[in-house]
């Protein structure tokens, strides 16, 4: 730590060399009139510099020192005092102080003779402006999302949560890039050891950088082999501040949208911002629906495959004539076949996210014709193949939480060899292996099939039910309106 | 943890190769047998299987068209006993025999004479594939086989149309498990639906050989055929046998002029016996709830009188119907109404004494039907048409 030296010389060489081959570090100097030299010092693009003007160089250079209530003697009052008609002002003791605090967008002002520095911090840069999360839309409630500046973000949980017991700590994250995290967190909701188990895993993170909360969530997951996720992520502030009063725990990062909420549950990946918006009965038939299709999702290739080529017997007859006669001309196994339509599928899916809007239009047209059609058509993929692979697209899609639906992509293929393999046997088997794997896993001290496995009668009940809020809460409706 | 996933996935690898793989069978290697037939040979056995040609029944595919050809095969060997003659028609088969999906076995009437359908059951009950819910029926007259290899004009294969005659008709309760169930329990005797095949015209161009059901057969123990009732006094035996399939009745009124139309449902039976000492003495309580068809009667069925007289009518009508059915099964001897097990269970040492010769203990039996019908519908709109 060098401390700021009172000869302006001095300073301004160390900051020179700190800053050389950087373009977009402006050092200026002044001279006033009374032939005392200042430096600013601010990165160009980072801060905004209107006030300043206004409310320093203005007066320092037309009117001499600025008077409030009384004039200011000399500068070094100024200096000392923080007279300065800004707001968010500090004065920096270190050279590397400075150096920090340019980098962030602040403002440096030195004096000749002066051995502190006043710091404004007058960053504003171009920010997303706050739009409609694309990722997780719904039909009824709010149509913000979160933004990459983290202020934005935290402002957003505090307008929604207007209570002191809302506490967001902040941490400093990667060598580089200084990201800043905010864990926010209920007091007296949230559990005590869930929250010190996180303190202490983000003080262990030793990484150059943090680009995305992804990189928290892998270093702070309980299991990183397991294809479920453990850390939910989002960017709705509304699934945030119920999380948040639900007891959970909300990481923040700066420069991405997407906030991590833990401990996350299996059930919770099934779930949607919507099933609490909608009326609740009718929210019974789309959570439903949704259990059924994610099962769907991933058994319905193996089931089929498991059907067809080794229990026949099971399928009713005349469905099984007509994929008897659909398969008359196919030249591959069954299995091969819905492993092919997959692959097909799965990549379809992988281009579609990477490719261009423009070409969009292109890819469903190449898609859907070459083939769905003309594979059929040609006799190379039988029918139902066709059927069971995009009923097993379309069930993942229902999944409201898109991450949450990868496993399934995952133990999709799982059960697809598995069971071609060993039949129903080895469906079975894998359903258990699945299972095993399920319960125990852990996310953050909370079981990941919970309040199924262990079983919890009173929260179990939200799982299929949403019940009305009041209800929830245990009380009377009426008594409450008198 | 490398050394330990070595060890799985090698174990893995080893488990799914070695065993499994052998059980694949595609869809397309498959010859779904959907009916078989039964007949008497020399030799011992005829087996014939309908193999459905998949392609065909299901036109909208791709290669497959609803052109002239049959969209079924019948397969026959003869064996000494059904094994032999399915390894034979499977050594002559490109495809696997697939039997699961198999709706019913037809058995020539024939084979009921000359063999002993009790060791037929035998193998079916033994065999997996076989889950005895298919039918079991009996043809009269001509040999079973000639039932598999008729079409028919409405239905894609002869078999089908069997099983869906019977089912729509409300016949539900004669599948080969019955069968076996029946024959199995000692109080109660099995009933095996007859088809005969018949010419019939079916349009103006061709006439077909059609099966249509013929009645019943009632068996006694060892599975002979002791007499064939037809379809309407048939289906009166399997009401009372609590097989619930009769469906109406059509009965004059008393002057003679005109007839009133019944259709019937939930339809019940309950067997009580008689208070007193005598356990010879048994009511068969019949109960069914009716609902008037047609009504050629001059008789207005606004007036209350009148409903009373026609229940009151039906129901002597129906007893007098049935008591002559029962009479005449009693003559043949086998107990098809279960009367045995419900002495079995009434009176288990007396039915000890019965049991051994239940076949003619049962024509001593006094057996009074006694039938509850209840008229729940008029079908009456309005004034009656003049």
């Amino acid at each position: 730590m060098s401390s700021i030296s009172s000869s302006l010389e001095a300073n301004e060489a160390y900051l020179r060399e700190q800053f050389n081959n950087s373009s977009d570090v402006v050092i200026r100097s002044l001279i006033l009139k009374d032939e005392t030299i200042i430096l600013l010092i601010y990165l160009d693009g980072m801060a905004k510099l209107q006030s300043v003007e206004d409310n320093i160089l203005k007066p320092l250079i037309f009117s001499g020192l600025p008077k409030g209530i009384d004039p200011i003697q000399s500068l070094s009052e100024m200096f000392k005092r923080e007279w300065v008609p800004l707001t968010n002002i500090k004065t920096g003791k270190s050279l590397e102080d400075l150096v920090h605090q340019i980098l962030q967008g602040s403002l440096v002002i030195l004096a000749n003779g002066e051995a502190s520095a006043i710091i404004a911090q007058v960053q504003d840069y171009e920010k997303r402006s706050i739009q409609e999360p694309q990722k997780e839309s719904t039909l009824r409630g709010s149509k913000e999302g979160f933004v990459e500046n983290i202020r934005t973000n935290t402002s957003m949980i505090r307008r929604r949560i207007i209570h002191p017991l809302l506490k967001m700590e902040s941490f400093k994250i990667g060598k580089y890039t200084q990201t800043e995290v905010v864990l926010a967190y209920m007091q007296g909701h949230a559990d005590e050891n869930v929250l010190s188990e996180v303190k202490n895993k983000l003080n262990m993170i030793d990484a150059d950088g943090i680009i995305d909360s992804a990189y928290i969530e892998e270093w702070i997951e309980n299991n990183s082999f397991s294809i479920f996720s453990q850390i939910q992520n989002t960017e709705r502030p509304d699934i945030v501040t119920s999380c948040l009063l639900e007891g959970k725990i909300v990481l923040l990062t700066n420069g991405t949208p997407f906030a991590l909420i833990l401990p996350f549950t299996f059930w919770d990946g099934l779930q949607s911002a919507d099933d609490y918006f909608e009326r609740f009965i009718f929210t019974i038939l789309t959570r439903t629906i949704r259990y059924i299709m994610s099962f769907i999702s991933f058994a319905l290739p193996a089931i089929y495959v498991a059907l067809t080529t080794f229990h026949p017997e099971m399928v009713p007859r005349y469905l099984m004539f007509s994929i008897a006669a659909a398969r008359e001309t196919t030249p591959f196994p069954t299995f091969i076949e819905i492993f092919l339509m997959l692959v097909v599928f799965d990549g379809l899916q992988e281009a579609g996210v990477h490719l261009p809007n423009r070409l969009g239009p292109v890819m469903s047209i190449i898609g859907a014709l070459v083939i769905g059609q003309a594979a059929v058509e040609a006799g190379i993929i039988s029918t139902p193949i066709i059927i069971v692979v995009s009923l097993t697209g379309v069930a993942g899609y229902s999944i409201a939480r898109y991450s949450a639906f990868f496993p399934f992509r995952i133990i999709r293929y799982l059960m697809l060899f598995i069971t071609g393999f060993l039949g129903f046997y080895g469906f079975a088997l894998g359903i258990i292996y699945l299972l095993i794997h399920l319960v125990s896993l852990e996310s953050f001290g909370t079981p990941y099939l919970s309040p199924v496995a262990p079983f919890d009668g009173k929260r179990i009940k939200d799982l299929i039910i949403r019940y009305p809020f009041w209800i929830k809460k245990g009380q009377n409706k009426k008594e409450n309106v008198k | 943890m490398n050394r330990q996933a070595m060890l799985t996935s090698i174990t893995l690898i080893i488990l799914l190769s070695s065993s499994g793989c052998a059980d694949i069978v595609e869809p397309n290697q498959l010859a779904f047998v959907i009916g078989s037939a039964i007949d008497h040979d020399e030799n011992g056995i005829e087996v014939s299987h309908q193999i459905v040609i998949p392609s065909k029944i299901s036109g909208n595919v791709k290669g497959g068209s609803s052109s002239d050809s049959e969209n079924f095969v019948v397969i026959s060997a003869t064996g000494k006993d059904i094994f032999e003659a399915n390894m034979k028609i499977q050594r002559r088969m490109s495809r696997r025999l697939m039997e699961n999906h198999r709706m019913l076995i037809a058995i020539s009437e024939e084979y009921f004479e000359k063999h002993d359908i009790s060791k037929l059951f035998d193998k079916l009950n033994r065999d997996p594939a076989n889950n005895l819910s298919n039918i079991s029926i009996m043809i009269k007259g001509g040999r079973a086989k000639d039932f598999l290899m008729n079409d028919h004009p409405l239905e894609h294969l002869s078999t089908i149309a069997a099983q869906k005659e019977m089912d729509f008709n409300g016949m539900k309760n004669f599948s080969s498990r019955q069968l076996v169930i029946d024959y199995l329990s000692e109080g109660s005797r099995p009933l095996v639906p007859v088809f005969n095949i018949k010419e019939s015209k079916v349009n103006n161009k061709e006439t077909k050989q059609i099966a249509f059901l013929f009645g019943f057969a009632i068996l006694d123990k060892n599975l002979k055929v002791k007499g064939i009732m037809d379809d309407v006094e048939g289906s009166e035996v399997a009401w009372m046998a609590g097989k619930e399939t009769f469906q109406g009745v059509t009965i004059p009124w008393k002057d003679g002029n005109g007839t009133l139309s019944f259709k019937f449902t939930q339809l019940k039976r309950q067997i009580y016996s008689n208070k007193g000492d005598d356990k010879n003495r048994i009511i068969l309580s019949v109960k069914a709830q009716a609902y008037l068809i047609e009504n050629t009667t001059s008789l207005d069925m606004f007036e209350v009188d009148n409903i009373i007289e026609v229940q009151k009518y039906l129901n002597e009508q129906i007893q007098k119907e049935l008591q002559e059915t029962v009479d005449k099964v009693q003559e043949w001897g086998p107990d098809v109404f279960g009367i045995g097990e419900h002495f079995h269970r009434k009176y288990p040492y007396w039915w000890k004494s019965k049991k051994g010769n239940w076949e003619e203990n049962f024509k001593e039996i006094d057996v009074k039907v006694k039938p509850n019908i209840r008229i729940r519908s008029f079908g009456t709109g309005g004034e009656r048409l003049k």
